[in-house]
């Protein structure tokens, strides 16, 4: 599914991945671990395409083509979803409006049938369902005054109704308490299947309590250490990261 | 226009032998005045960031009795529904194609003047108030009689069309009686010529009276549109006016609140889209005259291409107004790297039991919000019409007017249509 060859990306001038390989194969759940600033949302927002992360060396190779040179809601299209660290705020645009044009805009490319507004705010109810969100939130605009748990709930609700193939989790689980951590990891372990893959990451061992990856990466410098199971979570939980870095 | 051109133009107006000889005087002097001051340049404070050279560039003739058409209107374009509609084409009322609800006097503004004894509304002596008091030639004078609730707000409508550029210089007044409400709307339009529109508009809101007003400056992109906005409101009464500006080459609002007895309130906001070399400012002067009021001014412009705007408003509170509740905030969109916006909230206070707060923030379209939609799937081009829609609407959804508002969503989404 995602298959990352030598990747070093820079951000204003400044090199922060050095040489990044990864192979997460469909229906495969991958853990990136590391400290703050060793890279891992570096990471994701090159797989996601955001402006002024650049690719220097290496390549992203995505259902077998290279995504360096695909706009960003291209590859959203074609089925690659990033859950935000920090939501972004849109002041005047109404949450329900947003998540209908996006839908639409996956289901036009797919050459569906788009919904309409009734259409659309029945299917968006049993997703609301699915993250315990209260539908008034779709009335509000784009996580305006939404608390942090809030909008990492509409964070799921989103990928839940966009149902990508390949969901990178960016430090989902800051900002929740136990219960809305809970209720999102139920929402990823319900929507994992054979076909769906995950990259999680994350600074703590806490949200891999609740869903299992199958492989773990530990990033320091910008470079993987590490690749192990479940149980190098365990470890880095007990032992910290500095073990690793010399 | 020069001097002499103004001078040959307010001839004709002395000349007319229907315009009341009691007002001459007044004309005179007001005219002589605006001869001594001329048009302002860049150097004068108030206009510092305004070029008039279009209006001195430009030659403008007063509209005369054959400009009112005698075939029918086509006002379908103009058309709001669930209103009452005024049409005013080229300076004069045109009785057929208006209606008025009950409760509504309607006089002209000579009738008004009688009626008032012949005192004039007093206005601050700029030049375009001078001009438009010494060549003063259209509008007309709204009475809501007391306790009287009109529902369906009073739409008038300022067309102008002809092959030449008139020079028009209506005057409106609108006096709400105690008690009573009602909504209307002002609507500045014109078809293929250049037109220069020198308005003033005086309302009065008294005792507990409600006034809704709404502006819409929908001219010709040549059109130039200079307006005053005079009001004045007593005791417990409550004003809301909103500008929606979408054309003309030129457009100035100056805009005198004066909060005039207690517990009243005015709230004033304003919408202003700006293309090519199209200039719009907004000047306003909230006056808390009286304590226990309060005011507020909410505008925002998105400015595309070469355009460029003012937002100067200044809230004074006086020393006798303690409790004073008073916002200003201004938002701008650049949706251009040559667009221009000076903005400038002021505030003087010289009460000291006061609540008073300003802000201005002027940028582009939010990239990590346009990143956020891009990740969503929605491409760039919807995503920033999604970020400008939602700027804009913040204000547009504010206006109560189911149909006015749908009216001014299209405008809006047509002003959009142009800049994908």
């Amino acid at each position: 599914m995602l298959e990352i060859k030598n990747l070093h990306v820079e951000v204003e001038n400044k090199q922060i991945l050095s040489g990044i390989n990864l192979n997460v194969k469909a229906g495969e759940m991958h853990a990136i671990m590391g400290l703050n600033g060793s890279g891992k949302s570096t990471l994701s927002n090159a797989i996601t395409g955001r402006e002024n992360y650049n690719v220097t060396k290496g390549d992203i190779i995505y259902k077998n083509q290279s995504l360096l040179d695909v706009e960003p809601n291209e590859r959203a299209l074609n089925g690659i979803f990033m859950s935000f660290q920090y939501p972004t705020v849109i002041p005047g645009v109404n949450n329900a409006y947003f998540l209908r044009a996006a839908v639409n805009a996956k289901k036009k490319y797919n050459g569906e049938k788009e919904y309409d507004a009734a259409s659309f705010l029945k299917f968006v109810k049993t997703k609301l369902k699915e993250v315990d969100m209260d539908p008034k939130y779709l009335k509000r605009a784009v996580n305006e005054g939404f608390s942090g748990g809030e909008k990492k709930r509409n964070e799921m609700l989103q990928l839940l109704c966009l149902e990508p193939e390949l969901a990178i989790l960016d430090e989902t689980d800051s900002g929740l308490d136990i219960d809305a951590l809970k209720i999102i990891a139920n929402g990823v372990n319900k929507y994992k299947n054979s076909s769906r893959s995950f990259l999680v990451i994350t600074h703590y061992q806490r949200l891999l309590k609740y869903i299992e990856p199958d492989v773990v990466h530990v990033l320091i410098d910008g470079k993987i250490v590490k690749t192990g199971g479940k149980e190098l979570a365990l470890k880095l939980e007990e032992k910290g990261y500095g073990w690793l870095e010399s | 226009m020069n001097t002499s051109d103004y001078q040959q133009e307010f001839d004709k107006i002395i000349a007319r032998k229907y315009f009341d000889k009691t007002l001459e005087k007044t004309r005179k002097e007001a005219f002589s005045k605006f001869l001594n001051l001329g048009i302002p340049t860049k150097k004068w404070e108030n206009w510092r960031h305004t070029d008039l050279s279009l209006i001195n560039k430009q030659n403008f003739r007063i509209s005369e009795k054959h400009d009112a058409p005698n075939r029918e209107l086509n006002i379908s374009d103009y058309d709001i529904k669930n209103c009452y509609t005024v049409v005013i084409k080229n300076g004069h009322y045109i009785k057929n194609d208006s209606s008025i609800p009950k409760g509504v006097k309607i006089l002209t503004n000579l009738e008004y003047l009688k009626q008032n004894n012949w005192k004039q509304k007093s206005k601050k002596e700029t030049p375009f108030d001078l001009l438009n008091t010494s060549f003063c030639d259209s509008g007309l004078s709204f009475i809501i009689e007391p306790n009287v609730k009109i529902n369906n707000p009073i739409h008038i409508l300022f067309i102008y069309s002809g092959n030449d550029n008139l020079f028009v210089n209506p005057q409106i007044n609108i006096d709400i009686s105690h008690s009573s409400s009602a909504t209307f709307i002002e609507q500045y339009t014109a078809g293929q010529t250049s037109s220069f529109q020198n308005t003033s508009v005086f309302c009065c809101v008294k005792e507990n009276a409600t006034l809704n007003h709404i502006r819409i400056f929908s001219s010709a992109d040549e059109a130039i549109n200079i307006s005053s906005l005079y009001t004045e409101q007593a005791e417990g009464s409550n004003y809301e006016y909103f500008q929606f500006v979408n054309s003309c080459v030129l457009h100035r609002s100056d805009i005198y609140g004066k909060l005039n007895g207690v517990n009243s309130s005015c709230s004033l906001s304003g919408l202003t889209l700006s293309k090519d070399k199209q200039h719009s400012a907004t000047y306003i002067n909230t006056d808390h005259a009286k304590p226990h009021c309060k005011s507020s001014q909410n505008f925002k412009s998105i400015l595309n291409d070469m355009s460029s705007g003012v937002f100067n408003g200044r809230t004074v509170v006086q020393e006798d107004s303690q409790k004073t509740n008073s916002r200003q905030s201004n938002k701008n969109l650049l949706l251009s790297d040559k667009a221009l916006m000076n903005s400038n909230p002021q505030l003087e206070i010289y009460a000291d039991d006061v609540k008073c707060a300003h802000g201005s923030t002027t940028g582009a379209l939010d990239k990590e919000a346009l990143f956020y939609m891009q990740s969503r799937g929605i491409n760039k081009e919807e995503a920033s019409s999604l970020l400008i829609r939602g700027f804009a609407s913040e204000l547009i959804n504010e206006v109560q007017h189911e149909e006015t508002k749908k009216y001014l969503l299209n405008k809006f989404d047509h002003w959009l249509r142009y800049y994908n």
